[in-house]
């Protein structure tokens, strides 16, 4: 075990995220087996790819959040406010699709600022913020919609290209602005002053103030860019299921939690890993589809996605008490 | 070592101090709500509004007295909620399907609870997890799990004129065609019993104390892993009560819902004083909170806003709370 | 002296990186007050800590009333009746002093916890100790002196056979020592064996009847007090530096301008009209017991907690902080007391620490130029000599002496002109220390104005030009280190103020 780790690939690519590619072969390769090779078809993939883009963005979000040693788990809720204001300001209302787009990462942003500012400058705890947001949001988005679930364009439609966003023709757009936008997150996190300062406040909030940096800035500049990402995230929601109902959303804070965590971003704070996240991300898009490949239902898909996340979190907490 | 800690005494009590601080200006907030819900709606002046709103208060008052204890030991349990509907789902389940009397059910719900409890317990105080992520995570299982149990179908428990009935009436007693909400009577007791708890037994003690400073308490030879999950047994043992109380009260119970109870319990107590931070709260304090938000829920309908505003303002409500516990912390401090 | 009720032999303990105790061994007998002492992080504390079961030994035997025993917890070892008076104060704030005191182990009626009985055993226990405290008063609004008092007390209070006092004097005024000394004398008459932590030399003759002295984690010796002077114990303890080596005179020019003039400054309740100035190239030092708000100072200069009134001027332009941020575009540098809370990030690298500060310098264009930020790192971890495999190495992974200097790195980057050194010393071993203070000088010799705050008099004495003394969040004197001595500066710490 010692000498597999000190290979000096598995050194550069990371122990765990070898051991998460693993998991999600293995993990593929189980479903293909107890369905019979019915899982193994390219729809399969498919829908298991657009599961994964939204739950991407908002678990690539939820990733900077938890790099600060905080929490949001207001985003399911809140990516269902950006995806039916939006939506229904463009059945409703007629707002032009592009402009409906822009909404849909505004109401992000604007929930993105909320929760920051609170817990940035008023240090309210952040689960406090998420749970008074979940609310809100879902409240937000039945009192704009009246209580009505909307439908976006199909593609065919008038305004149906956004849906080109998951896949135009046969080339799945999703995966490559998904990874892209991946790529783009893990340079700002890893090269950039805001990155640095967001992982240091999360290890030692109090040391990095006292260096003089403005804490309060880039703690709120992660839920800002969090509350972007889930924006986009609603986008890619729709652009694959096109409907959406107010009251709902609350299973995908878990799963993206799940993902983010899964990937080796600690729940302490100060240790985040965006390719982690994305391989996190797909695992749990797989399970959830083979779970219900299986002929279980949604509340399976609960079930097991909870326990991940305290089996996750504990095998954190382990790593963490193992060093001291 | 820090000099900072240092605090000097002596600072002056004021009026509302002597009254009881926090509680006494939540108990204004409470008048001077129900006084304006009065005045701008004539529908609102009515005894069965009276009544409705004390069906209201009964499951989320007990759902707040449990929470009180994980969030006076600074953590907090978000699966009561979920859980409420679970427990009130299984119970249900096993009189109306399978025939067990009345009172087996009511215990099977409280057991299920309690059970709950052990494990949002052991998650936090053995595994080191931090609270709102457990208990987010046990919220989820217990939504899929009550749901999966009576697969997926709505239950309702026997209603109050049907045989096995009779625990509707714990809440609610019919006279000459009047309903009398005695429920609110029960409340009052098990305020004064868990009043008694907090203050003057080691379950309360520890639990403050665990809140207050847990390191200290450790060294002070407490076996503090055990009062830390008894603190969420509690939580989950009156979940498993609210889920009786809702079963009681309301005619059918839907898997899948649940999921915003917890809120609407947690903002009671922190809005009744709480502390956030732990180490301190009262039970009649979260009572009076608790009424805040039942107004809110009840009242706002009557003057033409919808449930949805409900979920928003309780949203911010709960925010506030927060913030003032926040300032007041801070006022201490300086 | 009576019989030996404690024996503690060949203790042997380690922790990453550092072994803490090495091959100690320790005897306490009955009706007697046995002096522990040595410098900071001789491994007093963990040796106290092993014993009561805190930490587990990694080897050797602890013999209690004639029987081995090894505790696994502080409870264990509170029931077999040996307890300890911790040097931080292990208060629940918001419980009131009976029930801090009887924590554990409260007194029920049925399942009742009799409130009444306790708060009248605590009425006792006062009284016993001569006392004036108020035991249904809630903790956090006792003062630190009282609330040590109430430490004591719950000591007291488990039927102790042996006690352990860790540094109890620090937080207390002479009043109030006087007042710890006849309840500890009155222990040992009722033959109560007790072990004293101390650093302070007149405390240990006054009070003691041995003294075991420990350095670097071993076991040096042990004496009798009467037998002994000053000078062995001292010698004892540190071996071959020269202990008391103080400055004699400032080595400030007369005319050297002042950077930082502090006006008035009001900051809470710790922080009271404090003013001063510092020149330029000085090492001003802040003297002055716990508690006596120079820590507190410190952070309201530096904008680290909010300040209430009062005027900072440097280099005679007034200016305004109101967060870190401001003093250090100001200047100002701040290493702080407590490193690993407040000074480094721990799971980050040297070199990320080193820069913290100044990320703006190592930019180009929107991403950071991780090349010239390894390069600066090194730069520094070859001038301060910081001992560290490379740069890229996590700081938790480094001593504490090691751990400062990077955090000294950090504020050398910035180019600070004033620099605040909040207990540079604390948990630093002796080779270490010796380097520390061969930087601040040279700092200083650069042209750099330091406040240097510590709690310990011969640090104070060896390194400021200048030294001010505070009490109770007032500063009561100010001394020439010409005119400074270990009781004059002591004799305005412990000052009465009206």
């Amino acid at each position: 075990m010692g000498k597999i780790k000190q290979n000096p690939f598995v050194k550069k690519v990371g122990f765990n995220r070898i051991v998460l590619c693993f998991v999600l072969i293995l993990l593929y390769g189980f479903f293909c087996v107890m369905t019979q090779g019915t899982f193994a078809g390219i729809d399969r993939i498919l829908s298991a790819l657009n599961y994964a883009y939204f739950l991407g963005f908002l678990s690539l979000g939820v990733t900077f959040v938890i790099a600060t040693g905080g929490i949001d788990f207001s985003i399911g809720p809140v990516m269902f406010c950006c995806a039916l204001v939006s939506g229904y300001s463009l059945i409703s209302y007629g707002v032009p699709m592009a402009a409906a787009m822009v909404i849909s990462l505004i109401v992000g942003l604007a929930f993105g600022i909320f929760n920051g500012y609170l817990v940035a400058y008023w240090s309210v705890p952040s689960f406090i913020t998420s749970m008074a947001s979940m609310n809100i949001a879902k409240g937000l988005a039945s009192v704009f919609t009246k209580t009505q679930s909307v439908s976006w364009p199909q593609s065919a439609a008038e305004g149906g290209w956004y849906r080109n966003l998951v896949k135009m023709g046969d080339i799945p757009t999703g995966l490559i602005i998904f990874l892209l936008v991946a790529v783009v997150c893990a340079i700002v996190l890893n090269k950039t002053k805001m990155g640095r300062y967001i992982l240091s406040l999360g290890s030692n909030k109090e040391a990095v103030r006292l260096s003089g940096v403005n804490v309060k800035k880039w703690e709120m500049s992660a839920y800002i860019i969090c509350g972007v990402l889930v924006g986009i995230s609603a986008l890619f929601y729709v652009s694959a299921y096109t409907t959406v109902q107010p009251g709902y959303g609350d299973q995908y804070n878990n799963e993206a939690i799940a993902g983010c965590v899964m990937g080796g971003t600690s729940m302490a704070g100060g240790l985040a890993s965006i390719s982690g996240t994305v391989i996190g991300v797909f695992i749990i898009a797989l399970l959830q589809e083979g779970i219900l490949a299986l002929g279980f239902t949604k509340d399976y898909q609960l079930i097991i996605t909870g326990i991940i996340v305290i089996v996750a979190v504990f095998s954190d907490v382990l790593s963490r008490r193992r060093k001291n | 070592m820090a000099d900072n800690k240092t605090k000097v005494a002596g600072r002056k009590e004021s009026t509302i101090d002597r009254l009881g601080g926090q509680k006494f200006i939540v108990l204004l907030v409470v008048i001077a709500l129900f006084i304006f819900f009065c005045i701008f709606s004539p529908n609102f002046r009515k005894y069965t509004t009276f009544v409705s709103i004390l069906d209201y208060s009964y499951y989320i008052t007990l759902m707040a007295i449990g929470v009180a204890f994980p969030l006076m030991t600074a953590g907090v349990d978000l699966s009561i909620g979920t859980g409420l509907v679970c427990y009130s789902l299984v119970g249900g389940y096993l009189i109306t399907f399978h025939g067990w009397p009345t009172w087996a059910g009511m215990l099977i719900s409280v057991l299920f609870g309690v059970g709950m409890g052990v494990v949002n317990g052991c998650l936090v105080a053995l595994m080191d997890l931090p609270p709102f992520l457990a208990t987010l995570c046990t919220c989820m299982i217990t939504r899929g799990l009550g749901s999966i149990i009576v697969g997926g179908f709505g239950i309702s428990w026997p209603a109050a004129a049907a045989p096995g009935g009779w625990f509707r009436s714990i809440f609610k007693i019919q006279m000459n065609g009047i309903n009398i909400p005695i429920g609110f009577l029960w409340i009052i007791l098990i305020v004064i019993a868990m009043t008694f708890v907090l203050n003057h037994t080691k379950i309360g003690r520890y639990t403050l104390a665990i809140g207050s400073n847990k390191e200290a308490t450790k060294l002070s030879g407490v076996n503090v892993k055990f009062y830390h999950i008894f603190a969420y047994v509690i939580s989950g043992f009156f979940a498993g009560l609210a889920a009786i109380s809702y079963s009681a009260i309301f005619a059918t119970v839907q898997p899948g819902t649940g999921a915003g109870f917890e809120l609407e319990a947690i903002g009671g107590a922190i809005i009744g004083g709480v502390s956030m931070s732990g180490g301190a709260g009262s039970i009649t304090g979260t009572l009076a909170g608790v009424f805040v938000i039942c107004l809110l829920k009840t009242g706002l309908p009557f003057i033409g806003l919808t449930a949805n505003w409900q979920q928003i303002i309780t949203g911010l409500v709960l925010i506030a709370a927060v913030l003032v516990d926040i300032l007041k912390r801070k006022k201490d401090r300086a | 002296m009576g019989e030996v009720i404690l024996t503690m032999k060949d203790i042997d303990k380690s922790f990453p990186g550092v072994h803490a105790l090495d091959h100690v061994d320790l005897e306490v007998r009955k009706g007697e007050v046995l002096a522990l002492m040595g410098e900071n992080g001789a491994g007093k504390s963990t040796l106290m800590k092993v014993l009561t079961g805190i930490y587990k030994k990694d080897s050797g035997t602890i013999t209690y009333e004639g029987k081995e025993v090894e505790f696994t917890n502080t409870r264990e070892a509170q029931d077999a009746g040996i307890v300890i008076v911790h040097q931080e104060l292990n208060m629940l704030g918001h419980l009131t002093v009976a029930q801090n005191i009887f924590i554990g182990r409260e007194f029920k009626k049925g399942i009742r916890i009799d409130d009444k009985k306790m708060n009248e055993e605590a009425r006792k226990l006062f009284q016993r100790m001569n006392i004036d405290i108020d035991p249904k008063e809630t903790m956090s609004k006792l003062t630190v002196g009282k609330q040590q008092m109430c430490e004591i007390a719950k000591a007291i209070s488990h039927d102790a056979k042996v006690i352990i006092f860790d540094e109890p004097s620090a937080a207390l005024t002479e009043t109030e020592i006087e007042e710890l000394f006849k309840i500890i004398r009155d222990l040992r008459d009722r033959n109560i064996g007790i072990v004293y932590i101390s650093h302070r030399m007149d405390e240990i003759k006054k009070i003691t009847d041995r003294v075991t002295v420990m350095r670097d984690g071993t076991y040096v010796g042990t004496l009798i007090t009467k037998d002994s002077t000053k000078d062995d114990i001292i010698n004892m303890m540190v071996g071959r530096v020269i202990y008391e080596d103080p400055k004699t005179e400032s080595m400030v020019p007369k005319d050297a301008p002042v950077v930082l003039k502090v006006d008035h400054l009001n900051a809470g309740k710790m922080v009271q009209d404090v003013s001063f100035e510092l020149h330029k190239g000085e090492i001003l030092g802040f003297s002055g017991l716990m508690g006596a708000g120079r820590t507190e100072t410190a952070r309201a200069l530096f904008g680290a907690d909010p300040i209430d009134s009062g005027d900072i001027y440097i280099n005679g332009k007034k200016v305004t902080i109101n967060s870190p941020q401001d003093a250090v575009n100001n200047g100002i540098g701040y290493l702080s007391e407590d490193r690993k809370r407040y000074g480094i990030v721990v799971q980050k690298s040297v070199a990320e620490n080193t820069t913290m500060a100044t990320m703006e310098n190592y930019m180009k264009g929107l991403f950071i130029d991780k090349k010239k930020e390894k390069e600066v790192a090194q730069k520094y971890v070859d001038s301060l000599a910081t001992k560290t495999p490379d740069v890229d190495q996590l700081v938790v992974n480094l001593s504490g002496g090691n751990q400062q200097k990077v955090v000294i790195a950090k504020w050398l980057t910035r180019d600070c002109d004033i620099l605040i050194f909040d207990e540079p010393t604390r948990g630093i071993d002796v080779g270490a220390k010796s380097e520390i203070y061969k930087l601040m000088n040279q700092l200083a010799a650069d042209g750099k104005a330091i406040i240097m705050i510590s709690s310990e008099m011969t640090e104070i004495l060896r390194m400021s030009d200048r030294i001010i003394v505070m009490c109770e969040g007032k500063k009561t004197g100010e001394l020439d280190i010409s005119e400074a001595t270990q009781e004059s500066i002591m004799n305005l710490a412990t000052r009465e103020i009206e």
